[in-house]
């Protein structure tokens, strides 16, 4: 009786799922409210539509996946994930994940051909980040409009800096680099003078965003460098914070929806980035996580558009550095941050 | 271990065998300050499970009132929270702005923070108390083996309390002392989580710069030598700690 009972409903999904009526899709992305937003705004929708059951994996950050990806050679145990255009570009150039071509994801045709290029052909951008600049309203006198307000004296052991593990961290000195006179890639000199200046105004170093959020809400932080979209988290959570896209410009963080090499369900993975990039869904999606999309034909509340890269001339404001060049200069870059950058902050 | 033994000599641009990244290693002194500072690390984490886990072990061993059990529950308590957990709750007391400081600049005693966390010494306080259960059960398990009435005898015989334990639990307790010694030593070593957490940017150790390569700068071969060379300096303490103890033993009873 017991055997029976046990291998009843294994029976009974093995005869659906060859009969097809229980596909199912494996998403891997982000817990907390992106998982709230992602299931109320974009997989309920999908289910609803296609009738494909998903199951949403939180587990894991976008690195982590990556390297499972490459350490199971494109054969994760999950469908979809969410990762960003650098691992797009990776990942595509050691042949770990799925080319999307026009054919079976037709939405690609309306992403704005200057992120797309970006993300390369592995890559579906369905969400644009920037780095912006955020800071305490109720600690800082005005609105600040540049990076270099991080320097001014009055910021004096007031700001906390990513690690250089966080990505954040080569972004933020290539927008110094820049901003003094240097490039995104040749020329970085300045920017590293930059932030060893920084280095000397901050409290210290952390890895994690998470963590950086708890010294800005602990008051022991008045600004520091965030992607917008968690940065507006904030802002919503009834924090006295805002945040600035600085005159000197920012570098987009490019999220981007992957198909490992080998899913097991690469149809119904195909399906769901088709799904995600549709008019409705970046509208959707935009306005729930309030992020800026790829796609420059959706209409969006003026608040929103206010703050949220979400048009052509938007995108081309950016500064886009080459991500494939980047990733080979991150190496000694990282060991350039430990002696003038690290060295500076003791 | 094969695998990564493989992987370290593959090229991470090419697939040819190649030696540049064991002579990248070998070339670069933020790598080889990185294993300096494991070294130190591991081996002053091990003095202090070893030390401080040797009287308790002793009182375990010899105690038999009731207060024993309860004594022996509070030296495993530290495994029954999580790694990460114990890390955290160090940092909340380590901190700048943590329990310590605060209370220090309050008393008025200090103005400014003392630098607990974010360096070696936060580290050793963090790992010592992950590991310290380690070195108790290690060294209990040695000195419930030497028999109690050796002790008797020789305090009948003259022997003064602190010539027995100089002359007769210490050189028996040898082979505890040396394992004790090696777990410490080899659980810090490969320790990720207290190191990441209570050592900050500008502590890394091996364990840390592994994680980084694997998962940041997705060099695979370079983490792999890493992972390698922490591998041999776990194996080599191994080997010099089975050594002295032979020696030890073999002196001490002469």
């Amino acid at each position: 009786m017991r055997y029976t009972a046990l291998c009843a409903p294994a029976i009974v999904s093995m005869v659906l799922a060859a009969n097809g009526h229980a596909e199912t899709l494996i998403v891997n992305s982000y817990g907390g409210p992106y998982e709230t937003i992602i299931r109320e705004r974009i997989i309920e929708p999908f289910e609803s539509r296609f009738g494909i059951k998903v199951i949403y994996d939180a587990v894991g950050s976008a690195s982590q996946d990556y390297a499972k990806i490459k350490a199971t050679n494109g054969r994760p145990g999950f469908d979809v994930v969410v990762m960003t255009a650098s691992q797009s570009l990776e990942g595509c150039k050691e042949g770990l994940l799925e080319e999307f071509s026009p054919e079976e994801v037709p939405n690609l045709e309306h992403l704005s051909s200057v992120i797309a290029g970006v993300a390369g052909p592995c890559g579906a951008v369905h969400e644009v980040q920037y780095l912006s600049l955020l800071y305490r309203t109720d600690k800082l006198a005005g609105r600040p409009n540049s990076w270099n307000a991080l320097l001014d004296d009055g910021l004096k052991g007031k700001i906390i800096l990513p690690t250089f593990q966080n990505v954040m961290a080569a972004y933020l000195m290539e927008i110094f680099s820049v901003a003094h006179g240097g490039d995104l890639l040749e020329n970085v000199d300045p920017g590293f003078a930059a932030m060893a200046k920084l280095a000397g105004q901050s409290i210290g170093f952390e890895q994690s965003s998470s963590v950086m959020e708890t010294y800005l809400k602990g008051g022991d932080v008045w600004a520091m460098p965030f992607w917008n979209g968690r940065a507006q988290l904030l802002v919503d959570s009834g924090l006295p914070v805002d945040y600035v896209l600085p005159k000197e410009g920012s570098i987009p963080l490019v999220a981007t929806l992957n198909v490992p090499k080998h899913a097991a369900n690469r149809d119904a993975a195909l399906k769901f980035v088709n799904f995600f990039l549709e008019k409705s869904s970046q509208e959707a999606w935009v306005t729930g996580y309030k992020v800026g999309s790829g796609r420059i034909d959706i209409e969006v509340p003026a608040d929103i558009r206010a703050k949220q890269i979400t048009t052509e001339a938007d995108l081309k404001a950016l500064l886009l550095p080459d991500l494939a060049a980047v990733a080979t200069r991150l190496s000694a870059w990282g060991e350039r941050w430990e002696r003038d950058v690290v060295a500076a902050a003791k | 271990m094969g695998m990564m033994i493989g992987i370290s000599f593959q090229s991470q641009t090419e697939g040819r065998p190649t030696l540049a990244s064991y002579s990248r290693f070998f070339s670069n002194d933020l790598v080889l300050a990185g294993l300096a500072r494991t070294v130190v690390m591991s081996g002053l984490v091990a003095l202090c499970v070893t030390v401080l886990a040797y009287p308790l072990a002793y009182y375990l061993a010899r105690a038999t009132s009731r207060w024993r059990t309860f004594i022996f529950a509070l030296a495993i308590a530290p495994e029954l929270a999580g790694v990460v957990l114990r890390t955290y709750g160090w940092l909340i007391i380590l901190e700048d702005r943590g329990f310590i400081n605060s209370a220090l600049i309050w008393t008025g005693l200090i103005t400014e923070p003392l630098p607990l966390s974010k360096n070696l010494f936060g580290v050793v306080v963090g790992l010592t108390h992950v590991i310290l259960p380690f070195g108790v059960l290690s060294l209990l398990t040695s000195l419930q083996g030497i028999n109690p009435n050796l002790e008797k005898s020789a305090q009948i015989l003259g022997a003064s309390r602190l010539a027995v334990i100089r002359h007769i639990i210490l050189p028996l307790s040898v082979p505890g002392i040396v394992s004790s010694f090696l777990i410490g030593f080899t659980m810090a070593a490969s320790a990720y989580a207290t190191p990441a957490l209570l050592g900050g940017a500008g502590f890394k150790v091996m364990a840390t710069m592994v994680y980084e390569q694997v998962l940041f700068y997705l060099d695979w071969p370079f983490a792999a030598v890493m992972a390698n060379v922490l591998l041999i300096l776990m194996l080599a303490a191994g080997f010099i700690g089975s050594r002295l103890e032979s020696r030890l033993h073999q002196k001490l009873h002469l």
